[in-house]
């Protein structure tokens, strides 16, 4: 009995140990692949690959082309600072809800994936300054008579539930203001275009499209209701690549790359991004 | 991984769910009362009227049963505001459950009056009753009874089939939840307590029905119980 017993404690120590010493040797590989003199930047220009987060369920930020290769804004900007690097693009897809988690977990360098800057993600992420913006506007029909968010007082708002538009929308309306619900961007654009609602709120770039496509309904942007900026996020501690991202967006903001990669994929004019 | 269940938020927001809840009950009451109406006419007419008619009859139940609720919701609620027939949310919900609810209708009210049997009419036609007058005194009642548990089911299907109108934001039950899951985060909650709530309402007009029957062919009809047997 007691032969036993102390087979099975020698056996289960051994694999305590054996377990014990694979989690050490991988947390110093770990640990020697961040502590590499200078860093990840320098890690990057040595191996001549830099990996980077590509989301391609978001138009017109990253999407599959009819190839299923990623394309998009984002897709585009992220090829431009390989290129800008002198290095190769490794595309490491995410789905939206991963960005972060990926980047965390080192399976890419950097974040590309149209990351809105936050005060939450801030925390976790550092963010480089931004290299794009996402505007949420009030569209209508040109009789529809809205400049401001008070003349919404009376008025029918379709919204899209689980949107950014959801969330900012309903707190800066007025009471009167009824806001209308529906699952899906598709249907509160047929209830504008078919006057089920006055106006509704969207992103600038789907507000471009459904304007676009309906010229009889002379579909405008009434007002902006809240911007947000997107930009480039690292892992805490790689201020070195951080650095470089400064300098990188510093340089194509000046020079009109961004604002081209931009224009080209929403087909809407990049505004004056401030500074970080 | 730990999912943290935290339904106090659901009881925060319940006077919003049960404002929903209600807004289904009317809804599918409405549309069944509407419904069972334009089905009555039109089982009639499908059955007794010029042969036309009948095609036409024939032809709007196979449109109503053979194509998706939701597209017919989305002719009503986006398509006839180009036509100028503008309707509310809640009305144009009400329309289409009406409509749908009237193709399933009139095809199982047919059934019932094709179940009575001939010598029965014949009976009426020597007493030299009108067709209308035969539809009335003669086939309403026994085609009502044989076909009451399939317009039954029908009524709870089309109460089930009424969260559907959410996609045209008529703020019934389904509508709501989706929009205070979406606000709060609290999905598995919030969808919780609606299936609740639906199970509840489910069971509730079951045994409203069941006592509607009772109330109406079994209490009233003693003789014509004892007869059938």
């Amino acid at each position: 009995m007691k032969r036993r017993e102390m087979l099975i404690g020698a056996a289960t120590g051994a694999a305590g140990i054996a377990t014990l010493a694979a989690v050490t040797q991988s947390m110093q590989a770990l640990a020697q692949a961040a502590a590499l003199p200078g860093g990840v930047l320098d890690r990057i220009i040595k191996e001549k690959k830099i990996r980077i987060t590509a989301e391609v369920t978001s138009p017109p930020f990253g999407i599959l082309d009819r190839n299923n290769q990623p394309d998009g804004s984002e897709i585009e900007t992220a090829r431009q600072l390989a290129k800008d690097l002198g290095v190769e693009l490794e595309l490491v897809q995410v789905t939206a809800p991963q960005r972060i988690p990926a980047l965390l977990a080192g399976r890419a360098d950097v974040a590309i994936s149209s990351l809105s800057i936050t005060f939450d993600r801030a925390k976790t992420v550092m963010f480089a300054p931004p290299h794009g913006a996402l505007s949420i506007v009030i569209a209508g029909p040109k009789k529809v008579q809205i400049r401001s968010a008070a003349d919404m007082a009376g008025k029918k708002i379709g919204l899209t539930r689980a949107t950014l538009e959801e969330a900012t929308v309903p707190p800066s309306a007025p009471p009167t203001a009824q806001m209308v619900f529906f699952d899906d961007i598709a249907a509160t654009m047929q209830a504008m275009i078919s006057g089920q609602v006055d106006a509704a709120g969207m992103s600038a770039f789907a507000a471009k499209s459904v304007s676009d496509r309906n010229p009889k309904a002379e579909i405008e942007n009434k007002f902006t209701v809240r911007t947000a900026y997107y930009a480039p996020a690292v892992r805490p501690g790689d201020f070195d690549l951080l650095q470089f991202l400064r300098t990188w967006v510093f340089l194509n903001k000046h020079n009109g790359v961004l604002a081209n990669i931009y224009k080209k994929y929403t087909e809407v004019a990049l505004i004056d991004l401030p500074a970080m | 991984m730990k999912y943290v269940f935290q339904f106090g938020i659901v009881w925060d927001h319940l006077p919003q769910l049960l404002h929903g809840a209600w807004l289904t009950i009317r809804l599918s009451t409405g549309a069944f009362a509407l419904g069972f109406v334009i089905a009555m006419l039109l089982a009639f007419l499908r059955t007794a009227g010029p042969r036309p008619l009948r095609a036409g009859i024939a032809a709007y139940v196979e449109f109503i049963r053979n194509t998706p609720f939701l597209v017919q919701l989305f002719i009503i609620y986006f398509s006839l505001p180009a036509i100028g027939l503008r309707m509310e949310a809640v009305t144009a919900a009400l329309v289409g459950m009406s409509l749908n609810f009237s193709g399933y209708a009139t095809e199982i009210i047919r059934s019932g009056i094709e179940a009575v049997p001939r010598s029965q009419i014949e009976a009426g036609y020597s007493l030299g009753f009108t067709r209308l007058q035969i539809f009335r005194h003669v086939i309403v009642f026994p085609a009502l009874r044989t076909v009451y548990p399939a317009l039954a089911s029908q009524f709870v299907l089309l109460m089930l089939g009424s969260s559907v109108v959410a996609a045209i934001s008529a703020e019934e039950l389904t509508a709501i939840t989706n929009t205070l899951q979406s606000t709060t985060f609290r999905a598995f909650e919030f969808y919780f307590v609606a299936t609740g709530l639906y199970l509840l309402m489910t069971i509730g007009m079951r045994l409203l029905l069941h006592a509607i029957y009772w109330a109406i062919f079994e209490r009233s009809r003693p003789a014509e119980r004892a007869w059938s047997r």
